[in-house]
């Protein structure tokens, strides 16, 4: 298992982007363009290297439990699988707004359909 | 929900029998997408048959004059966007249940389907009723039957339908030409599948314990327009549809 520390530069520029990248998360949750869930699933983008590169020791230890060489490796692990579970809910999502478009166009049509049986049951007498 | 219209727009006649007794109020579903050149046709023929039916064209986002063809001489139902004829013929369905119609016959627009076969559906209910009633081209085999590489997925969906669920045999789970009673419209109003809907309707329908039964029909060939399921695509249709049947016997009815 090597034991080789991340470069004090390393640290700096993945520290950096981790902040400025969810402060535009954050601003644009407290502007009501993202949900709280989103914030954290897209955070863990940031976070999770951030805390590879500012706990190595950490990284390290995780990287030995699960038998992997490398700790990037099984950060990149971790990111896919925060990717996937944002795809899960992502799709679940998708669908629900699908059978909602479909029932309020359904709606649309329907109350179309009788205003205008109104109109002609009022143009009638 | 009950809109609270005592006459809809479909309702313009008094459904009244000579010897007093209300009769049925029967709805046809007609979904139509790009049929401005058999719409007209069909609406006439239906006319012709002297019934007291009441139509309803759902113009399922048509790009042409479907919908101002359809308006001459019945009342229109226009999706803002196209649904696929599972939400074209769920909208229908729920027009039905909220105007308290007893029957629902959906027709395509296409003109494949005879307006004197919807009788023949009719009198089937009558002699044996069942939720749904459907018009098989393939008990008699009379008429126009498709290809052949479609019968022959159809049947896999026949036999997936029959050995999974119980409440009737099944020949014809592509036809869309069917009645629906009031449990099967009250049933369909609240979910119909928008994916490959005739097959998979019926899996739904059968899971929640309804009955079906089928009645021979001559179907003809459609008239204007080509199927949208072809070619590669209908191995594709096949898979799909045995997958989603098999969901259907697996998960509680929707």
């Amino acid at each position: 298992m090597t034991n080789v520390l991340p470069s004090t530069e390393t640290v700096i520029v993945i520290s950096v982007f981790a902040l400025i990248y969810m402060l535009m998360l954050l601003k644009k949750t407290l502007r009501g363009r993202l949900d709280l869930y989103d914030f954290l699933m897209l955070s863990m983008v940031a976070i999770i290297p951030a805390a590879f590169a500012l706990f190595p020791s950490i990284a390290y230890l995780v990287s030995h439990l699960t038998g992997v060489v490398f700790p990037f490796v099984v950060m990149f692990g971790a990111l896919f699988l925060v990717v996937f579970a944002f795809m899960h809910n992502m799709t679940a999502r998708l669908h629900r707004l699908e059978r909602q478009n479909c029932a309020l166009i359904q709606e649309q049509s329907l109350l179309a359909l009788e205003l205008q049986a109104k109109k002609s049951g009022r143009s009638d007498g | 929900m009950d809109m609270g219209l005592d006459s809809g727009a479909a309702s313009n006649s008094t459904d009244a029998c000579h010897d007093g007794a209300a009769a049925p109020r029967i709805l046809l579903v007609i979904p139509c997408f790009n049929e401005e050149a058999s719409i007209g046709n069909l609406l006439g023929e239906i006319a012709a048959t002297g019934r007291r039916y009441h139509t309803l064209v759902v113009d399922d986002g048509s790009s042409d004059a479907t919908s101002a063809v359809a308006a001459c001489r019945s009342p229109v139902a226009r999706l803002a966007h196209n649904l696929g004829i599972g939400g074209a013929v769920q909208t229908g369905i729920k027009y039905a249940a909220r105007q308290d119609f007893d029957f629902c016959i959906q027709i395509d627009g296409d003109g494949q389907h005879d307006p004197r076969a919807i009788e023949t559906l009719l009198n089937a209910y009558r002699k044996d009723p069942a939720n749904i009633t459907i018009g098989s081209r393939f008990i008699d085999n009379a008429g126009f039957c498709s290809t052949r590489m479609r019968r022959a997925g159809i049947k896999l969906i026949v036999l997936a339908l029959n050995s999974l669920f119980s409440g009737g045999r099944i020949t014809d789970p592509t036809s869309g030409m069917r009645l629906l009673d009031r449990s099967a419209i009250a049933f369909f109003a609240k979910a119909y599948p928008a994916d490959f809907p005739e097959p998979i309707s019926l899996a739904w329908a059968m899971r929640a314990g309804l009955t079906v039964n089928e009645v021979p029909v001559e179907m003809r060939a459609r008239e204007t327009g080509v199927s949208s399921i072809d070619g590669l695509k209908s191995a594709s249709y096949m898979i799909r549809v045995l997958g989603y049947i098999l969901l259907a016997r697996l998960v509680r009815s929707p």
